[in-house]
């Protein structure tokens, strides 16, 4: 809750209107069964004048309860639309000042979920929060005092009202919080079975499997099913409970009322003014019921949003707007990473050098740490031991907007985001005219679907780059990754859906049009480094042989392997 | 309109046999409602007795008869009145509350079987994540809303009925006084209303692309940072931020102001009956006791007046989403189940030969992906189907078990048309590896005995030593009873096949087909792969949907599709030989220059 302190102090005025809306409307509510009294008092007193003046008061109170409740709501709504608006803005600066490690801890569908459905609920909270939980011990505290007031004598009737009902609402909830706690796990076994089976539609057809997985859902079903009856059934005898005794109440209130008559008079017209603020009691007491349950998820929501905010950037980079690319040399010096919660290291002791310019091959097994040691030349992680040193200079040095000038980084899945195919490629290269782009889709192969397009450049892109093809999504990735002409570009597994053909042709154009650019490039196939100036050949973290193609295949025996499961059969068709 | 048609048409089939329920609940509610109206008549007529009592008392001529005998009598039936309310809608709560899970309950079941008969079609032209909204949001909506807004209604519609009836028999003209604002309320309803409608939709698109562009940018915050476009997303952040802060402010503000302006119109109806009922009181011929209480009860009348319409509106949204929640899922129960014909045959494998002869077929009409395809297969053969993506492969697969029909043509097993067999017999004849297998939360033994699940643990073991995973599964604490759900990655993607080969090989199909894992696996895998598939191959008349040709070097019949028809068949030496397509693709992948 201290985190949201801040932003109301930033949005005080409507706070204040709000709250002093809500005093409105709670004198309002209350104020008027007290005017019921002494209207009906001058009933009976035959006194007209003091029911008209009374009278006339009524209507105002009305009219001043609504203005209360309509001014309420609009500033409620303020001071929840802007602390939302604002908490929201602070999140997502926050993730996005987040090393890659940050944001893999947390996980990205976690971050979305925290930055819109806990946010949301933020949001709600703090509306209702100025709209009813402000009223509602108001309305309880002053329908309290009025109603002792009133009568005196019967604050014990008022006492014992809320003991049954405390007690009843207690016995209720305890049972129905095991219940709950049941449902969630019912709802998500027979969310499991509905996932597994939609996934795995074609695997159940195809083993004639349909009816035992109808029942293995019924079973699941049924257990929800019988957990949400027994929650229903104590829901069910909760109201009626409530009502009674408040009900009870009245009565005994009334009756008490009756046989003291004679020795308070006066209370004949108080009657209905009590019976009023006993039921406001009751309507306090269950909203309020109500809003603990409601605000206890919004505090999980705001438990969650601070865990964001609290959140220091694990990596930080040195202060400074320099902008000039580094040469395009690359050393590693026995560089040794663990990624966090990990136990075992995913490289160990790597060490290597290129020269500026030159193209660098990395081949080996799922799982060798391909990936992780060209993420670590980008710096989306920095390393346990060791120096990763990037024109001569050490990563960790270097400015954040100079890195990025200096590295281009191609994923395999690298998709683009929606919007249009310039506004992509502009975001890399701001200045980046369409001859450009010309050159770079040329080079990347992409020139000739672009150009085919309607819009070419303009051409729309989906969420996910769907409309585009896993080829022509992985070509328009290269052709972002180099419009800014790179120091270094990486290729990560990025020509995976390219056929052997436009693999070859995007090859030769960065040979011809990059010259001075260090190419990174990870691939499972051989074929895509094989004329790689240097290849590391990675096993298990380590390198465990390094040179150029026909260095390895006759010195490396994991080198040798990979490269017969990729050969023809028959030396002949060569 | 014709949303609330289907929905009606949902409900109905779904509630209709817990008639005998609503209508005894819908008793006890108009018992209960007769008696939240009745009371506070009891309430005016002990004040009335009260003041005769006080009067009488008062006067020292008639002090002698006072007495509280009626005040009393009229208390008890006021008290026994709410009795009895809180029995019957305790009963009638019971009652819907176990209505409200059963029926719900058989929804769920009844949409989970109708996905057990629907066609693949359905499942491949809508995204899973569409799918299971409709098991998790539409019918939580549909139960949120019979769980509550069922029992209000009913309360709702009840109690206006009753206290206009009681309203009328009391004193018509402060029933009439009381009704007065109506149609100012109702009219102030109705636009609030209209006006959240539209604010709330506007605020629900808006909230949608800002949680759409969220979703993307943090999604791909590995690109952001590659880039260094962390400062560029914030700024596309801001832009749909403030325009969520705006209309959401909008929509907060209308869909919000409904409550505390019905609840203003009940304090200003408060404030009109007591002021008329008092001018009444004075002015009128009813004794002061009479006009007493009757502005007791109508003060009564006047604050519960507005209940029922407080209630029907704030339940209006949850009512509508339970509208649509039931549209969509009456869309499910529309679609066309799978075609299986009456006393199908039953297929004995494969005796001759099989037969797909010249088999059209699109996905969508008019979008043909296949033209005019033509294999035939002798029983025992190994048919490797290969060419790009896009091609047509997949769609083989999908016909050869009937997950799709044909649109022209047949396939036939020693000449009878597969579409005349009996679907689950004809499937029991068809295995399939699929590069994917989805495994189901259990052991590694049931995912493996998936097929059957009957089968001892010495045939689980033997077709996990057949399909080269019995080593990994013993190397696991737990063994064969190692727990496994999809969400959880024991295996790599290598392996996944592997299981997915054991678990076709326990049940022993007579007709394979092998979809080859397209992802990357390391060398040890792939070697692995390949054994346990020439084990399951192995006598066996089978397709393999081939990506890498060195799995299918030894195949009995190489065919080769592209663009929807086949453009080369044979040996792999022949169509090496004939130096075509394929001989360029075996190059292209196989042949380093």
């Amino acid at each position: 809750m201290k985190i949201l302190m801040p932003y109301f102090k930033r949005y005080h005025v409507d706070v204040s209107i709000a709250l002093l809306s809500v005093l409105v409307l709670v004198f309002a509510t209350l104020w008027q069964p007290r005017l019921l009294q002494v209207v009906m008092t001058a009933i009976i007193k035959n006194d007209q004048q003091t029911v008209l003046r009374e009278g006339i008061l009524l209507l105002g109170l009305a009219v001043l309860g609504i203005a209360g409740g309509v001014i309420n709501t609009i500033y409620s709504a303020r001071v929840a639309l802007g602390v939302a608006t604002d908490l929201r803005a602070d999140m997502y600066a926050k993730i996005q000042s987040f090393a890659y490690a940050d944001v893999e801890t947390f996980s990205a569908s976690n971050l979305v979920v925290r930055m819109t459905n806990d946010i949301n609920q933020v949001q709600q909270i703090v509306m209702a929060a100025f709209q009813q939980i402000t009223r509602v011990p108001l309305l309880f505290i002053g329908a309290l005092i009025l109603a002792i007031v009133t009568m005196p004598e019967q604050w014990w009737v008022i006492l014992v009202m809320m003991l049954v009902i405390l007690l009843a609402s207690w016995v209720a909830v305890r049972r129905m919080t095991t219940y709950f706690a049941e449902t969630q796990q019912d709802i998500e076994n027979v969310n499991t079975v509905t996932r597994e089976n939609l996934m795995g539609i074609r695997v159940v057809k195809s083993f004639v499997q349909e009816t035992n997985e109808i029942s293995k859902f019924s079973q699941a079903s049924d257990q929800l099913t019988a957990v949400t009856a027994k929650i229903g059934y104590w829901f069910s005898i909760l109201m009626p409970i409530f009502f009674l005794t408040a009900n009870l109440a009245v009565g005994v209130a009334v009756y008490l009322v009756g046989q003291n008559i004679t020795a308070h008079p006066a209370y004949l017209a108080a009657i209905t003014s009590f019976v009023a603020y006993l039921m406001q009691i009751l309507y306090a007491v269950i909203n309020g019921g109500f809003l603990m349950t409601f605000a206890s998820r919004a505090f999980i929501s705001i438990g969650r949003i601070s865990e964001v905010l609290v959140t220091q950037p694990s990596m930080t980079y040195v202060a400074s707007e320099d902008e000039t690319p580094l040469t395009g040399e690359i050393t590693f010096d026995h560089v040794t990473f663990t990624y966090p919660g990990d136990t075992q290291p995913t490289l160990r002791d790597i060490s290597f050098k290129t020269t500026a310019g030159a193209m660098l091959g990395i081949v080996g097994a799922t799982g060798s740490g391909k990936t992780t040691l060209a993420q670590l030349i980008a710096r989306l992680y920095d390393p346990d031991s060791g120096h990763i040193m990037i024109g001569g200079v050490d990563v960790r040095q270097i400015p954040e907007k100079r890195l990025r000038a200096t590295v281009a980084y191609v994923l395999q899945r690298s998709t683009l985001f929606s919007g249009t195919i310039a506004g992509n490629l502009k975001q890399v290269r701001p200045d980046a005219q369409v001859s450009h782009m010309q050159w770079a889709a040329n080079v990347a192969q992409a020139s000739e679907f672009i150009e085919r397009l309607p819009q070419t450049y303009d051409a729309p892109v989906e969420e996910r780059s769907q409309n585009f093809s896993g080829g022509q999504k992985q070509r328009l990735a290269i052709t972002r990754g180099i419009i800014a002409n790179p120091e270094i570009l990486i290729l990560d597994d990025a020509t995976s859906a390219l056929d052997a053909r436009s693999e070859k042709l995007v090859q030769e154009a960065m040979d011809r049009d990059l010259k001075s650019t260090t190419t990174v490039v990870i691939a499972e196939k051989i074929a895509s480094i094989i004329r790689a100036d240097q290849i590391l050949v990675l096993d298990a973290g380590r390198i465990s042989g390094s040179g150029t193609h026909q260095q390895l295949l006759q010195s490396n025996p994991i080198y040798q392997a990979i490269y017969q499961t990729q050969k023809a059969r028959e030396e002949a068709v060569k | 309109m014709s949303d609330l048609r289907n929905a009606g048409k949902y409900y109905w089939h779904y509630l209709k046999k817990y008639w005998r329920g609503f209508i005894l609940s819908a008793v006890l509610i108009g018992i209960s409602t007769w008696c939240i109206v009745v009371a506070p008549t009891y309430l005016g007529r002990a004040v009335e007795a009260l003041t005769t009592y006080l009067d009488q008392w008062l006067n020292p001529a008639t002090r002698a008869q006072a007495s509280l005998g009626t005040f009393n009598h009229t208390l008890v039936i006021y008290v026994l009145l709410y009795v009895g309310d809180a029995a019957t809608i305790f009963m009638a709560g019971l009652i819907l509350a176990r209505v409200t899970a059963h029926s719900t309950g058989t929804m769920r079941v009844g949409l989970f079987r109708k996905m057990q008969r629907m066609r693949v079609k359905y499942f491949d032209t809508h995204s899973d994540g569409d799918i299971l909204a409709r098991f998790t949001s539409d019918l939580d909506n549909i139960f949120n809303a019979m769980n509550q807004a069922l029992m209000e209604v009913l309360l709702a519609v009840a109690q206006f009925v009753g206290i206009l009836i009681v309203m009328f028999n009391q004193n018509v003209t402060m029933a009439w006084v009381t009704m007065a604002s109506t149609p100012v309320a109702l009219i102030i309803a109705a636009l609030v209303m209209r006006k959240a409608g539209t604010a709330v939709n506007q605020q629900q698109d808006d909230i949608g692309q800002l949680n759409g562009y969220i979703n993307e940018q943090i999604t791909g915050q590995k690109v952001l940072i590659t880039n260094g476009l962390q400062q560029d997303s914030k700024r596309g952040f801001d832009k749909y931020n403030q325009r969520v802060r705006q209309s959401a402010l909008t929509g907060q503000i209308w869909s919000g102001i409904l409550n505390p302006l019905m609840q203003g119109m009940s304090l200003l109806n408060t404030a009109i009956v007591i002021f008329f009922g008092s001018w009444l009181a004075l002015n009128g011929s009813l004794s002061k006791g009479a006009a007493l209480a009757l502005v007791v009860v109508f003060v009564n009348y006047a604050q519960q007046y507005y209940q029922p319409i407080m209630s029907l509106t704030s339940l209006y949204s949850m009512i509508q989403l339970a509208i649509t929640g039931a549209r969509r899922i009456d869309e499910v129960r529309d679609q066309p189940d799978e075609v299986n014909p009456v006393d199908g045959g039953r297929p004995d494998g494969i005796q001759r030969e099989l037969k797909i002869d010249d088999v059209h077929f699109s996905y969508l009409p008019g979008k043909e992906i296949l033209h005019g395809i033509t294999i035939n297969v002798q029983r025992g053969e190994m048919v490797a189907l290969v060419g790009p993506t896009g091609s047509g492969k997949t769609t083989v697969m999908n016909l050869l078990n009937r997950f799709y029909d044909v649109d022209s043509g047949q396939i036939t097993f020693d000449g009878v048309d597969i579409r005349t067999f009996d679907l689950k017999a004809l499937r029991q004849n068809v295995g399939i590896v699929l590069q994917e297998p989805q495994l189901f939360t259990g052991t590694i033994a049931d995912n493996i005995r998936y097929g059957q699940p009957e089968a001892s643990m010495d045939r689980v073991i033997a077709a996990a030593k057949q399909a080269n995973i019995h080593d990994f599964i013993e190397s696991l604490p737990e063994k064969y009873a190692t727990q496994v759900s999809d969400e959880q990655s024991i295996f790599s993607a290598g392996q996944k096949q592997l299981m997915s080969i054991a678990r076709t090989i326990l049940t022993n199909p007579r007709l394979l087909i092998l979809d080859e894992a397209t992802s990357n696996v390391d060398t040890v895998t792939e070697a692995k792969i390949q054994a346990a598939m020439d084990n399951v191959i192995q006598g066996r008349t089978s397709f393999v949907i081939a990506h890498r040709l060195k799995t299918i070097l030894n195949a009995d019949k190489i065919v080769v599709l592209k663009d929807g028809a086949i453009i080369e068949q044979g040996s792999h030496e022949a169509l090496l030989a004939e130096n075509g397509f394929y001989a360029e693709l075996y190059r292209n992948q196989m042949v380093f220059d």
